[in-house]
């Protein structure tokens, strides 16, 4: 049985820089937008893959990050008030007899809406997993991709894997908490931050935690549970360890999922627009961002916003087929002034 | 355009790329990997997983590694795909500098 589903004008796929601008175009033509996402944050690639690395190719700012794009982005869309729903991946878009558009989300939240923009990037980031047959019917119940309750990990024989910050912090909690902590990295050298490296170092020095340069090749069951794993080395030798819980942050990685499966036209799994409206082969379906192809499509963010604001225009006119949308200036317009929620300035 | 593999992976391997990528366009041989032309959307999202900066999009391949885009585009169709990220090969580390490897490539 259906939640009773959110009614909206718009739905946004994507809460990466263009899903953002895309809130703020719809915002200046008075369409609310739900924006969902993956990520338990809002940014995308932006915060996922470089929210330290300078962009330097957004117009008018000669450089800034991902992270500070993303803020000045959310700042900038503050008077729209767009609904955030993330941690979950669209799973279904389905057209209704009615003409507007049913999604589902992984978490069982439900939308009709009559418009849906599509700014998924290179798709929704997922766990990237232990890809070891039959291992994931462990997931949750000890194979772990994120640690929601820590001290249920206390007192147990734990195997974390991992190179990045996340490997590296949650060793350093649990080694003097777990009753063993074996720390599995593909290679002995680490991506985080050089303090944690130090540290692990010390606590592999005083044995509160083993490091193995390896990988987990194997697992064996004792009465239907994981009891042990077999890492290989670099050196091709294969080891045993006894195990309760294995920990895994191998990162997240995109996927593009299930937007191959929503009958839209796809070509090299793009969705093709037009660069008019920036429509799909669906009416009423935007794509906007990395995720669309068309003739002389370049993956820059700053395509992204003009897509964006194309898209609008053409999603304001389709809602309201009746009413001339006209363009206006953030400059002078008092209606604009309004939706912005800013004083007009006076002219002498 | 695509993105193009070049000499640098020749007996390392790290593999490290083929997590990231979101359309499994990363195709293996013996001790290189390569990028199907047909199946990159250009997302650039491999290019700094590389440990040793193997990957560069079509257009910026140095001048010297311009043999490796014809190299991926006719490697990649009867090599396999990988997916997942495995360990590099046992002597990476000691390839990794090394330069003028061509020679080296298993295909």
């Amino acid at each position: 049985m259906l939640h009773s589903p959110i009614q909206t004008d718009a739905v946004i796929i994507g809460a990466g820089p263009v899903g953002l601008f895309q809130v703020f175009e719809l915002g200046l033509l008075e369409i609310k937008a739900h924006v969902i996402d993956s990520l338990p944050e809002i940014g995308g690639q932006c915060i996922e893959l470089y929210p330290d690395k300078p962009i330097y190719d957004i117009p008018a700012i000669p450089v800034c990050t991902g992270r500070e794009l993303t803020n000045n982005l959310l700042k900038q869309i503050e008077p729209f008030g767009a609904q955030f729903h993330l941690g979950q991946e669209v799973t279904q878009l389905e057209p209704q007899p009615d003409g507007r558009f049913l999604i589902s989300t992984s978490r069982d939240e439900h939308f009709l809406t009559k418009t849906v923009f599509i700014a998924a990037g290179v798709g929704a980031f997922q766990p990237r997993t232990l890809n070891l047959e039959g291992m994931e019917a462990f997931d949750d119940k000890q194979v772990f991709y994120h640690v929601k309750n820590p001290e249920q990990f206390v007192n147990k024989k734990i195997v974390i894997c991992g190179g990045g910050d996340a490997a590296l912090d949650w060793a350093l909690y649990f080694a003097d908490k777990a009753s063993s902590l074996t720390l599995i990295h593909r290679r002995d050298e680490f991506k985080a931050s050089p303090k944690s490296i130090s540290k692990m170092r010390e606590l592999c020095a005083s044995n509160q935690i083993q490091l193995m340069i390896g990988q987990i090749t194997g697992y064996d069951l004792t009465q239907d549970r994981i009891s042990q794993v077999s890492v290989t080395g670099i050196d091709g030798m294969t080891q045993s360890i006894s195990v309760d819980d294995l920990l895994i942050f191998f990162g997240l990685s995109p996927k593009l999922g299930p937007i191959a499966d929503w009958d839209l036209e796809i070509e090299r799994k793009q969705i093709v627009v037009d660069t008019e409206k920036f429509q799909t082969s669906v009416p009423g379906i935007y794509a906007v961002g990395d995720i669309n192809i068309y003739p002389g499509k370049k993956k820059l963010i700053l395509s992204g916003f003009h897509e964006a604001a194309l898209a609008a225009f053409a999603a304001a006119q389709y809602l309201n087929p009746e009413k001339p949308i006209q363009l206006q200036y953030t400059t002078t317009s008092p209606k604009l002034h309004k939706v912005l929620g800013v004083t007009p300035p006076t002219f002498e | 355009m695509t993105y193009v593999v070049t000499e640098s992976c020749i007996r390392c391997k790290y593999t490290d790329c083929v997590d990231v990528c979101p359309v499994d366009c990363f195709r293996e041989g013996p001790n290189f990997l390569v990028i199907d032309p047909d199946e990159c959307i250009d997302c650039a999202v491999c290019v700094p997983e590389c440990p040793v900066n193997a990957i560069y999009a079509e257009d910026d391949v140095p001048g010297d590694q311009q043999a490796f885009i014809k190299l991926n585009a006719d490697l990649s169709p009867s090599w396999t795909s990988i997916t997942k990220s495995k360990a590099a090969l046992p002597d990476a580390d000691e390839w990794k500098d090394v330069k003028d490897k061509l020679d080296q490539l298993v295909k």
